[in-house]
């Protein structure tokens, strides 16, 4: 039987534990799915994930920089989606599908 | 059990079924769907942390624009049903999930072990936030570390943008632009 402090007191491992799973999960959508689109959204959920610790440890430390990487993070992660959708409509111009393994017939 | 306790369960459940849908669901649209709900999830969190402008700046981009670009790339490509929405073969697959457990399975425990020194060694880094009692302090902080010690990383962030608007124009008007060909 589980402590039922464990689920009353909300600390910094809470926090931890639930952007280690979103991250898992995130991971397991690259490996395991095949449309480029959604790797594209499991790559966000991993970053998101990232985010929610860098958020925890900053609230926790009282450190405003966990912040201002969250800041960048999120600025790179609109570009990446940017670029990576691009390439996306570019196999969907060639193949007629969004899967991956069309991706190593784009040289040329 | 407080109303912030009930917040916390409340939003990890939203969050990580939001997570779980994602990688789940055979229709991209679904899978697009299960992302904005867990991107809210998030950004509530982050107010749940008392970050209320990267909560705000988390609904604007990705809850906003990101979701908006997905769903226009999805809608443009028309996908009725999708073949081989998952990796093939039974083997990879299952040593692919098993890989993924490992990991989540090391992380958290990982966590779980250090837990008593991750509270000891915390110090009180910058105390005003705490000091001061309304609501913007945080936010007045960011602003002062953003624009004075990491001028150079936001301006690179706007160079950056720039190439990145320029190579994506690119990128997608060349050999007849959206169009696909017949």
């Amino acid at each position: 039987m589980l402590n039922s402090e464990v689920f009353l007191d909300i600390g910094l491992n809470h926090y931890l534990i639930v952007a280690a799973l979103l991250f898992s999960m995130g991971m397991a959508g690259v490996l395991l799915r095949r449309n480029v689109i959604v790797i594209l959204m499991s790559i966000e959920l991993m970053l998101n994930a990232v985010n929610l610790t860098l958020i925890a440890f900053g609230k926790f430390t009282n450190n405003v920089d966990g912040q201002i990487m969250v800041f960048f993070v999120m600025t790179i992660a609109a570009a990446e989606a940017a670029v990576g959708l691009s390439i996306a409509v570019t196999i969907f111009k060639k193949f007629r599908e969004v899967n991956i393994r069309f991706f190593e017939h784009l040289k040329g | 059990m407080t109303p912030d306790i009930f917040l916390f369960w409340l939003l990890t459940i939203v969050t990580l079924g939001g997570g779980l849908a994602v990688i789940l669901m055979t229709n991209p649209i679904y899978s697009a769907l299960a992302l904005v709900f867990t991107m809210v999830g998030i950004a509530s969190f982050f107010i749940t942390l008392g970050a209320y402008f990267i909560a705000g700046v988390q609904l604007i981009v990705y809850a906003g624009a990101v979701m908006v670009l997905f769903v226009m790339v999805l809608m443009l490509f028309d996908l009725k049903t999708e073949i081989a929405a998952f990796t093939r073969g039974l083997f990879t697959g299952a040593l692919k999930i098993f890989s993924v457990g490992v990991m989540g399975g090391l992380i958290v425990g990982a966590i779980m072990m250090s837990a008593g020194s991750l509270d000891e060694n915390i110090a009180k880094v910058n105390p005003e936030i705490e000091a001061s009692m309304s609501p913007d302090a945080p936010t007045k902080l960011l602003g002062q570390a953003l624009f004075s010690r990491h001028i150079f990383g936001f301006e690179a962030l706007g160079v950056l943008l720039l190439v990145i608007a320029v190579g994506t124009v690119a990128l997608s008007r060349s050999r007849g632009g959206t169009h696909a060909k017949q």
